[in-house]
């Protein structure tokens, strides 16, 4: 079972796709593919922590290479979130832009991978392509390339939810 | 209270009017008396420190329209962030106490949530 849940900043994607997870078999995993960027980061994380306290959810930070991330067979993860993921594949810790192409096989591969062991992968991802653009190069392809690898994941998706004012609307498949 | 979100120029306020209310019962961007209040998002921005108060008194209005401002490369100003942030999670909450949300999309109102207590 693969569910994707995209939605725009605040719009209740975390809870939401922790909801879902909660209904899935364990044992239940969080990755966190966010880094902890100073004390904003912190903040962030620090709240998606405390809405995650008390379910049961083994976190795992892990910023890049999903493709080798090994998890407990028929278990469930909930990936938080494809944004993060890409930007940490593309830009790296070094700042330096990789080729679009060899970032978008290694990511939907990478998603794929974890797909494979799992009973259900749930990923959040993130609506960047709805403002006025006018960025510099690096971040429009970037913009691109989120979108294709949106659209990929959707694909391959059971369920496809996107979240508008903390209320899930189906794009794709059944209800899980 | 009716909750309308969409991008801007979607065509909310022409869907409020769909609905009865003129112009005089509009407010923009600004609370007061008036039973529909339109652009909350320029609310949200002035001061995003503060939208728990602004619950409340906008849970008892009829119609509250607000554009949707999460999309986007997550803007670099810190200010921006957090307002963007605060204007998503109040439109949450709005949404829950909401007897009905639309979402506008090209002129179309698209239903997301409707009860059955919903008053137009």
């Amino acid at each position: 079972m693969r569910i994707l849940i995209t939605g725009g900043a605040g719009s209740g994607k975390s809870a939401f796709a922790e909801s879902l997870a909660m209904g899935q078999a364990g044992p239940r995993c969080y990755i966190a593919a966010m880094k902890p960027y100073g004390q904003e980061g912190e903040r962030r994380i620090t709240r998606h922590r405390s809405l995650r306290a008390g379910k049961g959810f083994a976190t795992i930070e892990r910023y890049t290479n999903m493709d080798s991330l090994i998890l407990p067979r028929g278990g469930t993860a909930l990936l938080e979130c494809l944004c993060n993921l890409t930007a940490n594949e593309m830009f790296g810790d070094d700042g330096v832009e990789r080729d679009s192409q060899s970032v978008f096989a290694k990511v939907t591969r990478g998603q794929d991978a974890l797909a494979e062991r799992l009973g259900a992968l749930i990923q959040v991802t993130n609506e960047v392509g709805g403002d006025t653009g006018g960025y510099p190069d690096g971040t429009a392809r970037y913009i691109q390339l989120l979108g294709r690898i949106n659209r990929a994941l959707a694909e391959r998706a059971d369920i496809v939810y996107e979240m508008v004012c903390g209320i899930p609307v189906r794009l794709k498949g059944a209800g899980a | 209270m009716i909750l309308v979100v969409g991008g801007a120029g979607a065509g909310k306020r022409d869907y409020v009017k769909t609905l009865g209310w003129d112009d005089a019962s509009i407010a923009d961007g600004k609370l007061d008396d008036r039973p529909v209040l339109v652009n909350l998002q320029r609310i949200v921005f002035d001061n995003p420190e503060d939208t728990q108060a602004l619950l409340e008194p906008l849970a008892r209005k009829a119609v509250v329209a607000c554009d949707e401002v999460g999309g986007g490369i997550i803007p670099l100003d810190r200010r921006d962030r957090d307002a963007r942030d605060a204007c998503g999670r109040l439109c949450c909450r709005l949404a829950q106490r909401a007897e009905r949300v639309v979402r506008v999309v090209c002129g179309i109102p698209v239903t997301i949530k409707e009860t059955n207590n919903a008053v137009e």
